[in-house]
């Protein structure tokens, strides 16, 4: 018999420090997952710890909008080239833009929730028809986001960073200078974290002025097109491995015809939660975790039974509700402390926490991994293609993997 | 220019970034241990162990699980399917995986269902009758 009241105690203790990390720039469940392991003597019981992490994950993802809509938006001269959150923020609609991300969140986790619920059975099955395939499926993705830069001057580019971030992840995934269970926490902190920081240091440092007024510039049909989007995209991004939220998004931007900016935002949130809903859900679906909060999980309960679901799905939905409403009540009022705040001293501070956390976690060498996988990232933004291209570090070593090539690319290369 | 200046130094720190990795990457040998010295604290670690085959299970996919013992303890070494197909390439099928034959396995430290067990990735990683 777990106790309820300690469940709802650690979840909403898991809400808390998803704030700050939602909060904080760069920071992503992901960096933060060794570090909490490394604290699991302080739970008395394993049940606290996965319902921490679920909570901590699921705020995360609600608040994580705050910073990414509200800081390092370009310039209007660049405005063209900006993502859809900061297109809405440069008309001084950021607060709808957050109330677009927690719609989709909401929405889509609910209607992902339904899904999974009607085709629980059918996953294993789909997963063991599937695996075979997994490699071309996940080759295709690469040739789609080659493809979607729809100019050789931008596809050559996207070639060299997978190809870049592909070797690196070869090498890296494949070597032990860092422990296995690391070695994602300097790759991914590099690539997507420090790198954006450092680029949206030199950006914009003052926020135009904002609408607080309640209007969704968005038809129900559209809100509700984009839920499902989101819900179906993201389970898909859980199914399949090394394929992330932002590749999902960039493909559905040309399926779904979301080109638009709220509707983009919708889905991407709505893929994000769902994504997130379904790799803890898989643990028990197919065995096999699909995310970092899940590899986590698994490691802590090995063998989940159905009960454990019903307790996952229970903690999902109690946080959504309360990271929503966070999420809401903060986009209104951390906008005008962001104005006030000096982002550069900000952005350094994440910077030297995230570099002190990847030392004490992986060494030197997680450092020189760190040192190697922004350099990439930063490399990628200054040739203008999409960050999503970083993911080769993650695609090829999967591809590899898959076709049953990866021990002799090890062998080959000595490692 | 400073641009093109940037997009340069960027291309540069990564691939010798890269460089150095692999250089570290090739030149980390894995630490050679008894089997009794296994402990959870290893896992990710990449380490040698030696002893002798005391049982084998084949799976129905193709994986192979051997149970290698020394004077002390024991622990489980799954060879996965993608493995046994590397390792018939060069002429090592799973009934060359003999009970009492001495073998040394190279691989990570890894807890499956709250057990250790070892598993090698590549050909080299398996040397029977060491």
């Amino acid at each position: 018999m777990i106790e309820i009241l300690d469940l709802i105690l650690f979840s909403l203790l898991g809400v808390l420090v998803g704030i700050g990390m939602g909060l904080l720039p760069g920071m992503h469940i992901n960096n933060v997952i060794p570090l909490i392991l490394s604290f699991s003597l302080f739970f008395t019981s394993s049940y606290q710890l996965v319902v921490f992490i679920i909570s901590v994950a699921i705020t995360d993802i609600f608040i994580g909008y705050i910073p990414s809509i509200f800081l390092g938006a370009p310039e209007e001269k660049t405005s063209l080239s900006v993502l859809p959150g900061h297109r809405l923020l440069l008309e001084g609609r950021g607060y709808e833009a957050i109330k677009l991300t927690i719609m989709g969140g909401v929405g889509s986790l609910l209607i992902s929730l339904i899904i999974i619920a009607l085709l629980a059975n059918t996953f294993s099955y789909l997963y063991e028809i599937s695996r075979p395939y997994v490699q071309y499926l996940i080759t295709g993705v690469v040739i789609f986001m080659l493809v979607s830069e729809r100019k050789l001057r931008k596809i050559l580019p996207a070639m060299l960073i997978i190809f870049l971030s592909g070797i690196f992840g070869v090498i890296v995934l494949g070597s032990t200078i860092v422990k296995p269970q690391n070695v994602l926490f300097p790759v991914l902190s590099g690539m997507f974290g420090l790198s954006t920081i450092i680029i949206s240091m030199n950006e914009r440092s003052s926020i135009p002025e904002q609408k607080k007024d309640s209007e969704l510039k968005i038809t129900k049909w559209q809100l509700l097109k984009s839920c499902l989007l989101g819900s179906v995209a993201g389970i898909i991004v859980g199914f399949l491995p090394a394929i992330g939220v932002s590749q999902a998004a960039t493909m559905v931007q040309y399926v779904g015809g979301m080109g638009e900016s709220r509707s983009f935002l919708v889905t991407l949130s709505g893929i994000n939660l769902s994504n997130e809903a379904f790799s803890l859900i898989s643990l028990f679906l197919v065995n096999n975790p699909r995310s970092g909060a899940s590899v986590a999980i698994q490691r802590i309960l090995t063998q989940l039974t159905f009960y454990d679901v019903i307790l996952l799905v229970g903690v999902i939905c109690f946080v959504s509700g309360i990271a929503a409403f966070l999420a809401m009540f903060l986009g209104k009022r951390i906008p005008n402390f962001l104005a006030k705040l000096n982002y550069k001293y900000l952005s350094i501070s994440v910077i030297s926490f995230v570099l002190i956390m990847i030392f004490l976690l992986t060494g030197f060498y997680g450092l020189l991994i760190a040192f190697t996988s922004t350099s990439i990232g930063l490399f990628c933004a200054f040739l203008e293609v999409r960050r999503s291209h970083c993911m080769g570090v993650l695609l090829i070593p999967s591809i590899l993997f898959f076709s049953g090539l990866n021990g002799i690319v090890l062998s080959i290369l000595g490692i | 220019m400073q641009k093109n200046f940037l997009t340069l130094i960027c291309f540069l720190t990564s691939v010798v970034g890269l460089i150095l990795i692999y250089i570290a990457a090739i030149n980390i040998k894995p630490v050679e241990i008894k089997i009794s010295q296994v402990n959870s604290e290893l896992i990710g670690r990449s380490v040698s162990i030696q002893g002798i085959i005391t049982q084998k299970n084949l799976h129905s996919e193709g994986h192979v699980f051997l149970m290698i013992s020394d004077d002390e303890s024991d622990i489980q070494v799954p060879i996965f399917s993608s493995l046994m197909n590397d390792l018939k390439k060069e002429n090592i099928t799973e009934s060359d995986f003999k009970i009492n034959e001495a073998i040394s396995v190279t691989g990570l430290i890894d807890e499956y269902r709250g057990q250790l067990q070892i598993l090698p990735r590549k050909t080299s990683d398996i040397k029977i009758g060491d």
